[in-house]
């Protein structure tokens, strides 16, 4: 399975890549309406995006009462939109709280990673998203880590 | 909801606190492009040019374009317009990071403040309610204090654009600063803004900005992201080393204006420079709204020495104006001095060339020693402390030094009997290019609509930054006029569509830019029609300018540039040949000898 792996310390907080989420989605510019989010901590200069990880034990997909949420074939959490009655428990169970929710439609949205070419992924002139496989992911993350105190 | 604009328009009358959702005027928007281009339309037409800038009747006007708020490359930037305070000219100050998209967001493309409020207010708009609220708690305060108290009170996701003490005090070096450090700087339209006693503008926005071909506009946006990614000057140098990678380049070639310009090259530029910068202060790149470059610099000044703090820049322009033009070749005193004019709320280049000017007048004996003692410390290039202390001084006036200080450069040396040494167009201080070195600079410099600017019409590209195929003879003075005016016109329109001047060095020239625009908004501009949209808002600029009494006598260097040749690096025995672009520039404008755009000229842009 692949997944959309975030790289904070090369995050710039542009936010282009909630601009491409939501015009992708909504067929507008709509930040709010973003499956990903770049949460800004200005003073800190911590710029982290988030976007939903497609929990392999997902609270959301457990907790939905109507089962509107279940998983594809390809590994990846989706949400039915018939079957969402918009109860939001999925993002009080979400651990990461990126489960979004649009009031226009009254239900739920999450990450669909736009059917294998995830728009963000591609805006990100900064590498700090990238769309891989689970295993070499594994080794990405261990180089973060492991890049972080070489920073300093 | 027309695509790209909101279509909305919010008047705050802040003399009688009260708010007005108006349509906008959709002809003039098409007229006018956005940004820059409206701002300048509207102001033109509800104000006196002949008003006094700190007064009542002048407005400000914050306007975003078409494109602010969308994932146009850099598309993140708002204009702040008035009559400028330092100037006595139209006044358009550009910046970037959050607050444009947000005010998108929030359903406005222009927010115009009006009148005077009675006592300190800043304005809360959040999505459809808009308020005028009691700003006694946040007045006074700097610029990240003030931010933070006014998110407490708000939203903690709204976005502020400010002013700091600087601009309460009315100096007429302050900016106007949103997202704690970027700075809608020149022209002093912080002062307007706190001559309207009206300390922010807080927004919330959680609405969309429509897109007329969405297909299209994806497509040329991943087109021109492309672009900004192969080009080494916004990938490599921009996104390396930010501005500041330009200061080896211009000292190297000897136009880094040192010591109130009395050099142009400056023994410590290395310790200064971008290089430098991300060797030792540099925390991270950050960028502003949709922007695929990130040449903003956060950075911290590392313990154990006299100065300590964090922040964001330098920018190229601060490395000159706190730095070599000062004399002042510590990298910390930079920082510092920095993040002081952040705080303050004052525009680091003006800032930067009042006390250069100041620091020539005091070396030249022109400062009486009564004067002087107000500064507590040798008023000489070189001397940080002579900057922190004047920068202090010029954002909190007292006495008589700070208060002339607080007026800004050019009223400084004419009050001391030398406004010749007061390095600037139309009273602004020169940005960090020696135009002896650059003519179309020089002539940018002097014809400058907001006074002398670097980014109107920016030579330098073209007279030494491009690749030997395509530059042209800096030292000629030749063509420079016609230069000079497609690069005016080319800007005016970038900012008024709302995007960076800088993406263009990537990818959005106006081939790539008009297209991105149509397909934003629906509308069907030509790549003519489209500079001629920037000729129009050059020539509204410029009759601006002329109701408010300038003429061609305000397009104009100082003696310096035109009589003092330059001897540096590879800029030899130069000076400024303003009088025989002038005609050129003027003739290619389609204006009088007098500066005057001609009927014709105006009747076949659509000017009234």
């Amino acid at each position: 399975m692949k997944m959309i792996l975030a790289h904070p310390q090369k995050c710039v907080a542009c936010h282009l890549c909630e601009g491409a989420c939501s015009f992708f989605h909504e067929g507008a510019f709509q930040p709010t309406k973003s499956r990903i989010f770049v949460h800004d901590f200005v003073d800190e200069a911590v710029y982290l995006p988030v976007t939903c990880f497609h929990c392999e034990d997902a609270p959301c997909l457990s907790n939905c009462p109507t089962y509107a949420i279940t998983r594809e074939a390809d590994g990846r959490v989706s949400i039915n939109d018939d079957k969402c009655i918009g109860c939001k428990m999925c993002l009080v169970a979400c651990p990461f709280s990126v489960m979004g929710f649009a009031e226009d439609k009254h239900i739920s949205h999450n990450c669909d990673l736009c059917g294998g070419d995830p728009q963000c992924v591609k805006i990100c002139t900064y590498d700090a998203l990238e769309y891989a496989d689970i295993k070499p992911i594994e080794w990405m993350v261990r180089m973060d880590v492991a890049e972080k105190p070489a920073e300093g | 909801m027309p695509y790209g604009w909101t279509g909305q328009l919010l008047r705050i009358n802040l003399t009688e606190g009260s708010v007005t959702k108006e349509p906008l005027k959709m002809d003039w928007a098409r007229q006018y492009i956005g940004g820059r281009g409206l701002g300048t339309k509207y102001l033109y037409e509800e104000i006196d040019p002949r008003c006094d800038s700190l007064g009542p009747e002048n407005e400000v006007i914050f306007a975003t374009g078409p494109l602010t708020g969308t994932y146009a490359p850099t598309g993140g930037r708002y204009m702040v317009l008035c009559k400028g305070p330092l100037t006595d000219a139209i006044a358009c100050s550009n910046s970037g990071g959050y607050w444009g998209p947000e005010l998108k967001f929030a359903g406005y493309d222009i927010v115009i403040l009006e009148g005077k409020a009675p006592k300190p207010v800043y304005v809360w708009i959040n999505d459809d309610q808009v308020e005028v609220r009691d700003a006694a708690h946040v007045w006074g305060k700097q610029i990240e204090e003030s931010e933070d108290l006014i998110r407490a009170g708000t939203d903690p996701q709204a976005r502020i654009s400010g002013i700091g003490p600087a601009g309460e005090s009315l100096n007429r070096t302050a900016c106007v600063i949103n997202d704690k450090s970027r700075a809608a700087g020149r022209s002093g339209v912080g002062a307007a803004m706190g001559a309207k006693n009206c300390k922010a503008i807080a927004v919330r926005g959680t609405g969309a900005v429509q897109c007329a071909d969405p297909l299209k506009f994806g497509e040329l946006v991943f087109e021109a992201m492309k672009a900004i990614n192969a080009s080494p000057t916004t990938s490599m140098a921009l996104r390396g080393m930010g501005t500041a990678s330009t200061v080896g380049f211009t000292n190297t070639v000897g136009i880094l204006p040192t010591n109130n310009f009395q050099q142009g090259q400056f023994e410590h530029a290395h310790a200064i420079s971008g290089q430098t910068i991300a060797k030792t202060v540099l925390r991270r790149n950050k960028g502003c709204y949709s922007c695929p470059i990130g040449c903003a610099r956060v950075t911290e000044i590392k313990p154990g020495g006299k100065y300590s703090g964090r922040g964001e820049g330098p920018e190229y322009e601060t490395i000159f104006g706190l730095g070599s033009d000062c004399g002042v070749g510590d990298l910390d005193a930079v920082l510092y001095t920095n993040y002081l004019c952040n705080q303050y709320g004052v525009d680091t280049i003006s800032a930067g060339g009042t006390v250069a000017v100041a620091m020539e007048l005091a070396e030249r004996g022109y400062i009486p020693e009564d004067d002087l003692s107000e500064v507590g410390t040798e008023l000489k290039f070189g001397n940080a402390d002579a900057v922190v202390r004047c920068l202090e001084m010029m954002s909190y006036p007292s006495g008589k030094f700070s208060r002339l200080l607080a007026e800004g450069g050019y009223r400084l040396a004419e009050h001391y009997g030398h406004p010749e040494l007061f390095m600037g167009s139309k009273k602004q201080d020169f940005a960090a290019y020696d135009g002896r070195g650059a003519q179309g600079m020089g002539l940018g410099y002097a014809t400058s609509n907001r006074g002398a600017c670097h980014l109107r019409g920016y030579s330098m590209t073209l007279e030494w930054f491009a690749p030997q195929d395509q530059k042209i003879d800096p030292f000629t003075p030749e063509g420079k006029g016609a230069v000079q005016k497609n690069l005016q016109d080319k800007a005016a329109a970038e900012d008024a569509v709302g995007v960076c001047t800088f993406a263009s060095f990537g990818a959005t020239q106006p081939e790539q830019l008009a297209p991105m625009y149509n397909a934003c908004t629906g509308e069907t501009l030509s790549v003519e029609e489209w500079m001629t949209a920037g000729d129009r808002i050059w020539n509204l600029e410029r009759i601006f300018n002329n109701r408010a009494g300038l003429s061609r006598k305000d397009d104009s260097l100082p003696p310096r540039m035109t009589r003092e040749p330059l001897n540096n690096g590879a800029v030899q025995n130069q000076v400024v040949h303003l009088e025989q672009m002038l005609k050129e520039y003027y003739e290619v404008r389609g204006w009088d000898a007098d500066g005057n755009p001609k009927a014709e000229t105006l009747a076949k842009l659509g000017i009234e």
